[in-house]
């Protein structure tokens, strides 16, 4: 049985590369079936507000590869309410179906993974 | 399964710390390198969140004193081995990069 791992992404989308390599991490790991999560914390929940226009910076667009993400069998999708409460943001209006977890759920969603990687 | 939550940027600068708390397990522990240790200066917040937090906190005792920095009795300052045998006593790592 392969390990569980839980990824957890913290950064915003356009800050560096770091909210696009936490994705790879899960979608390469998606393509070889590993059992994986992926929670969207602090500032990386910003990954999953629709209409945005990374083309006027420049900018590659995320979401093509976030909308990959069930494809590649990762339903293991969570958001940190907190984070999204303190940012104004609705959990109804996410970019992803990703389950909205309060702080002693994400204690628990820790927990369970054998690995936990945050980027 | 108990985390061992690795922490290396200061408690200053942005969220880690104050996230990780949010998170943390009952038997999970937080272990400060780096600018991290500037969680330990005991009369500043991020100290007063540790404490309240009830987690056990470990810090890289070279990292401390480095920054001159006097950890509180509860806090367990570590070197490099203790570091790497407290990466084996948990069951998991959790880097905060």
């Amino acid at each position: 049985m392969s390990k569980s791992m839980l990824v957890i992404s913290r950064q915003a989308p356009w800050a560096g590369p770091g909210a696009r390599e936490a994705l790879d991490i899960v979608l390469a790991g998606g393509a070889y079936d590993l059992p994986l999560g992926m929670l969207f914390l602090d500032d990386g929940v910003f990954q999953l507000t629709t209409a945005q226009q990374p083309g006027d910076i420049q900018q590659k667009n995320l979401s093509a590869n976030l909308q990959a993400l069930p494809m590649f069998g990762i339903d293991e999708l969570f958001v940190a309410a907190s984070s999204l409460e303190r940012r104004g943001i609705a959990a109804d209006t996410l970019a992803l179906p990703a389950q909205c977890l309060n702080d002693s759920e994400l204690a628990a969603l820790v927990d369970r993974y054998d690995q936990v990687i945050t980027l | 399964m108990a985390t061992l939550h690795m922490l290396s940027h200061s408690p200053f600068g942005d969220g880690r710390l104050e996230s990780c708390l949010r998170l943390l397990g009952s038997r999970d522990a937080v272990l400060l390198c780096g600018d991290a240790v500037y969680a330990l200066q005991q009369a500043g917040a991020p100290w007063a969140s540790l404490q309240k937090s009830g987690a056990q906190v470990f810090a890289l005792a070279e990292d401390a004193s480095a920054r001159a920095i006097t950890a509180h009795a509860s806090a367990t300052l570590v070197d490099y081995p203790a570091f790497v045998q407290l990466c084996l006593d948990y069951d998991k790592v959790n880097s905060w990069l």
